[in-house]
């Protein structure tokens, strides 16, 4: 059933693109704002790259979520949805795991213009810098189907997004920010491992609570 | 009603005076702590309204738990009014603690593990009451409200954790150092906080009191 459900998820996508499409445009959109707003030598600005590349991704994945709700808002497809004979856990984790993977995908295709415009040389290992992608990823969109389930149905949704998700995902923002800059530094695993393990905690715990939790979000 | 209740009124005159002991005590009768002086003072006060935030969080989501599993308006109730009381609460502890950090540290704002925490639940609160007001159906709002109630505290030894390594230099919290000082320190800090937790008592009786009532008058208008 978790399958059918991720697929179903996939296959709106593809069909419309209008996730990936909007999520990477106002990617691009950002780095140039940063690169206009911290005119500074590449140096410096390896320090603050950490922390924006996960400023942008926060910022991307909001506009994400909102889209991977709105369709089903807009045609009441989540109300045939839920009257489906399907755990409702099933349908928190298919939009946890499709989201991840479209954040990730689309961190993946704006990395190489985040490098170049804000004129970044970097040399990382990339099974560790996989491991932090897709940990911070996780844990943000663990936390983000979660809120915007809450959200969803709410009047000013696209305002209430952001204003729950922000100050509830700061773990996530600060552990990815941390071990991103402990990679990016080239420090061993030893000295940052501790941002992995924050952001495994947060994942596991906001997994299992959106999971046991899902049926009272979506209960009609 | 609440107000003229014999009982209540005896309680909320002996509150009173506990408060009233309590702030003469802290003013005259505490030792001055060497360096802090004065400043110091201001924890007997800030502890204790910082642990009734947090203990009114705690019991946000002890109703939001306890309202999934029985979906009685009760714990809704006592959930509306535990959120509503820890916020002043914690605005309190936002105002306090930057009183304290002036002097010691030099600067009113710290990344202080207890008091960023504080500071990120406040805003959490914020979207929590914004989703009361926004959510749409009442039955609805119970829900979201119990379901965020929940989140938003599995959040908080988290959120301290990573503000803890984040700012490891940040570590002089004088909450910690208050067990190694003299005994006069102590007994009117206990004394404090029992003072400021039977305060929260009440107020949460008052304040489920009148949401009871409020309502009662929204049923008969409709």
């Amino acid at each position: 059933m978790f399958r059918i459900l991720l697929k179903k998820e996939f296959l709106v996508e593809l069909k419309s693109k209008e996730i990936s499409a909007s999520m990477l445009t106002f990617g691009i959109a950002v780095i140039l704002i940063f690169a206009f707003s911290f005119n500074v030598p590449p140096d410096i600005m390896s320090t603050f790259a950490p922390g924006l590349f996960w400023v942008m991704t926060l910022f991307i994945s909001t506009l994400g979520l909102h889209r991977m709700y709105a369709y089903e808002k807009e045609f009441d497809a989540f109300g045939f949805l839920i009257s489906a004979p399907v755990d409702r856990g099933l349908i928190f984790l298919a939009k946890w795991v499709s989201g991840t993977l479209y954040l990730v995908i689309t961190d993946l295709f704006i990395l190489p213009p985040f490098l170049l415009f804000l004129q970044l040389q970097v040399s990382v290992s990339i099974g560790l810098a996989a491991l932090v992608l897709i940990f911070g990823n996780l844990g943000l969109m663990v936390l983000g189907s979660l809120v915007s389930g809450l959200a969803m149905r709410a009047k000013m949704s696209e305002v209430l997004l952001p204003v729950l998700l922000f100050p509830l995902a700061s773990p996530v923002m600060i552990a990815a920010t941390k071990a991103s800059a402990g990679l990016l530094k080239g420090e061993p695993f030893q000295s940052w491992q501790v941002w992995v393990f924050i952001l495994g905690t947060f994942i596991i715990s906001f997994g299992l609570v959106g999971f046991l939790v899902f049926d009272h979000i979506t209960e009609e | 009603m609440f107000i003229q209740s014999r009982v209540n009124q005896i309680w909320f005159g002996l509150l009173v005076l506990a408060l009233a002991i309590d702030v003469n005590t802290i003013i005259n009768h505490t030792p001055m702590v060497p360096q802090q002086q004065w400043a110091q003072k201001i924890f007997y006060i800030h502890v204790p309204v910082a642990w009734t935030a947090f203990l009114s969080y705690f019991m946000v989501m002890v109703a939001g738990i306890a309202f999934l599993a029985t979906k009685k308006t009760a714990w809704d109730r006592l959930g509306r009014a535990a959120a509503e009381i820890g916020t002043m609460f914690m605005i309190l502890v936002l105002i306090t603690g930057p009183i304290w950090a002036r002097p010691i540290w030099g600067k009113p704002w710290v990344w202080e593990p207890r008091l960023t925490t504080s500071l990120i639940l406040f805003l959490i609160y914020i979207g929590y009451f914004m989703l009361r007001e926004f959510g749409g159906h009442p039955e609805r709002i119970a829900r979201y409200a119990a379901v965020l109630g929940i989140i938003a505290f599995i959040d908080v030894p988290i959120i301290f954790l990573s503000v803890k390594f984040w700012a490891p230099e940040v570590q002089s919290h004088p909450q910690v150092e208050m067990s190694q000082q003299p005994t006069g320190i102590l007994g009117p800090f206990f004394y404090s906080l029992i003072v400021f937790t039977i305060l929260y008592i009440f107020m949460m009786r008052f304040r489920i009191h009148t949401l009871k009532l409020q309502e009662e008058i929204e049923t008969h208008a409709v």
